[in-house]
């Protein structure tokens, strides 16, 4: 069992970026989705054992500072490049689910050479070819958890995660994460048009995982990503919805694992 | 205390239980159960309700605009100004309001109200709003920025109507390299100012530092005093004093020969506190466009929402004044005893209500409780 993560206040270009980092070996970047961070979970716990992750709350989630005058996922990508640079690892991989996935990927197409591998999870970004990405913000928070989840029988940390009623605190913070989430994502709603001009860019070795099940992005956007992603693999999680991290978090570990493990971080991936 | 007469134009011509089968009647009831020959008809009940109210001596008529809900099919709060410039004489107009945050073009909305400010020659008062969340969702304007473009808009404007152009605007969420309107009003330098308010104490604050007519919508007096609290709040900052004119409030009310006829009248409302307001939380405020006050606020001030306050609770609260001349009058004047008001906005039709109602009840007003109410 690795060591409990300790806690940072990261700051970058004067916004502090409450960040947990914990594990060793090759840094791991890790950003997390629209909903928020929801801390140190067991799939972190997992990883930790081989990788040295950072996990911050983006700026406006979470007990990072705000960043109202943030508009778009680029200025989240540029500021997580930053953020590197502040940290010292001039080369990490990056993993992203959802928003954080999308963020992972603009940043990939800013400076690939500042990414080692690259793990998307149900990254947001491009516009489906068919179907639409679900309006997160036009549905309750309590509807929308349902919406995660294929089976939230299977979540296995759920009474961790959902089983108390949030205190207003946290309700607070669920109102914030929502409220910086819009802000960075209204419209075009939650991809850029002209991401797809740019993805060729970032030859780093790329996996992609979806959920088959996800009722938030289809999975069709993954085939889109592998498309035009030149060095990317996408793997599917049967019977899972659009966290897989949290849904099924051994799964995902084990094809991450997979992924990262498969080739020195210092010689793979790079960009030509 | 000065009289004004609203309809929101509603197009309540579809069974009910077709609307209950979706979360909302905004946004989500299909367009399809828009019936076109009777819109068209409506339209023409709507507007000369408006002339009547005119004629009889309304000080005030008031327009707003909706999108994406049958409770309102005025869709253009301009056109309709414009309309009623030509085909009223002596009526304020008031617009209340346009929609600031979803504008793109402010220069336009500028000319707009300008020029049904010289078709009416100079009746117009302008109301701005930042509107309800549903409009956002139509508009598709990032709510976070709600405030921000409300406050952006209203300066642009002002500035086209107080600074001779050519001038350049590089603001935040506007961005204008010419702007040289030919169009400004008659009145100078520009409309009287007006703006509502059903929980936000923010805008009571902003209306009191510009000396702007403040309007609560259809809330219990108590929570009216505390908006106004907040403006008298906002106006003693910059020294302002706050006089009646600068405070209004709107209620629903309907006037009839007898008692019977103006009960049966009545409940028409509880359609815009109920059916109408039915949605999730997020219709009418998605993310960021609420501060958290707002929210608190909003939480107090329908504390058991409208929509479950029986009829006679509405009555009790003078939300709905439904009665005979003499009703209305002892009502009204109750309301302006309580909050000081200058203005009394009446919203005077209603879901089914049906046209010879509404004409009869704006004739009574205009002709019993208008002068009643000048002569206390």
């Amino acid at each position: 069992m690795a060591a409990e993560p300790r806690e940072e206040m990261i700051s970058v270009g004067g916004i502090k970026a409450h960040t947990l980092v914990g594990g060793r070996g090759a840094p791991l970047l890790v950003l997390h989705g629209a909903g928020g961070p929801n801390g140190w979970r067991r799939w972190h716990t997992a990883l930790a054992e081989q990788f040295t992750l950072y996990v911050p709350s983006h700026p406006g989630f979470g007990r990072s500072d705000a960043a109202d005058w943030m508009e778009s996922v680029r200025d989240l990508a540029r500021y997580y490049l930053w953020f590197l640079d502040v940290v010292g690892v001039p080369r990490a991989s990056i993993l992203g689910s959802s928003l954080g996935g999308w963020v992972a990927a603009e940043l990939a197409t800013m400076n690939p050479h500042a990414v080692d591998r690259l793990v998307l999870v149900a990254p947001a970004g491009l516009k489906p070819e068919r179907g639409e990405i679900l309006d997160i913000f036009y549905y309750p928070l309590d509807t929308l958890r349902g919406l995660q989840f294929h089976d939230p029988g299977q979540v296995p940390e759920w009474d961790e995660l959902y089983g108390q009623p949030p205190t207003p605190e946290e309700q607070d913070v669920q109102l914030r994460n929502r409220e910086m989430a819009a802000r960075l994502t209204w419209k075009p709603y939650l991809f850029d048009p002209r991401l797809p001009r740019f993805l060729p860019r970032v030859t780093n070795q790329t996996l992609i995982v979806w959920g088959r099940e996800d009722r938030i992005i289809p999975p069709i956007c993954g085939e889109q990503y592998l498309r035009l992603l030149p060095n990317a693999t996408l793997r599917l999680i049967e019977g899972c919805g659009h966290q897989p991290q949290i849904e099924k978090p051994d799964e995902l570990v084990r094809i991450v694992r997979e992924f990262l493990g498969a080739a020195s971080p210092s010689a793979s991936g790079a960009p030509r | 205390m000065k009289l004004y007469f609203f309809s929101e134009m509603p197009h309540h011509e579809f069974p009910d239980e077709e609307g209950d089968k979706y979360p909302s009647l905004r946004l989500d009831f299909p367009n399809s159960f828009f019936n076109r020959e009777i819109a068209a008809r409506n339209y023409h009940n709507y507007f000369d309700e408006y002339v009547l109210a005119d004629e009889v001596g309304f000080d005030g008529i008031m327009i707003n605009e909706h999108h994406s809900t049958p409770s309102c099919s005025n869709v253009s709060i301009n056109m309709s100004a414009a309309i009623l410039a030509r085909t009223t004489k002596r009526a304020k107009i008031l617009l209340m309001g346009n929609i600031l945050p979803i504008q793109d073009n402010p220069v336009m909305v500028a000319e707009q109200i300008a020029m049904a400010d010289l078709i009416s020659g100079g009746r117009i008062v302008s109301g701005f709003v930042r509107g309800i969340g549903v409009e956002t969702w139509w508009a598709n304007v990032n709510p976070v920025h709600n405030r921000e473009r409300f406050e952006e808009c209203h300066d642009l404007i002002i500035k086209c109507w107080t600074t001779p152009g050519p001038f350049r605007w590089e603001g935040k969420h506007y961005h204008f390299r010419h702007v040289n309107p030919w169009c400004l009003p008659l009145q100078r330098p520009y409309p009287p100012i007006w703006v509502p308010g059903t929980t936000s104490p923010e805008t009571a604050l902003w209306a009191g530092r510009h000396g702007y007519t403040y309007v609560p919508f259809l809330v219990p007096l108590p929570i009216a005093r505390e908006l106004f609290d907040y403006y008298r709040q906002g106006a003693s900052e910059v020294g302002r004093v706050v006089t009646p004119d600068n405070l209004g409030f709107m209620i629903c009310a309907v006037c009839a020969d007898t008692p019977d006829k103006a009960n049966q009248a009545g409940p028409h409302f509880q359609w815009r506190m109920g059916p109408t307001l039915r949605a999730p939380v997020e219709y009418f405020a998605p993310a960021g466009m609420r501060s958290r006050a707002g929210q608190a606020m909003a939480l107090r001030a329908r504390p058991a929402s409208l929509s479950k306050m029986p009829y006679e609770e509405l009555v009790a609260n003078d939300l709905i004044v439904a009665g005979t001349p003499e009703y209305l009058l002892a009502r009204f004047s109750h309301i302006q005893r309580e909050l000081g008001i200058g203005h009394l906005l009446l919203q005077g039709h209603e879901s089914r209500m049906d046209h010879p109602t509404t004409m009869r009840s704006i004739e009574l007003i205009g002709k019993q409780v208008i002068p009643a109410l000048a002569a206390l």
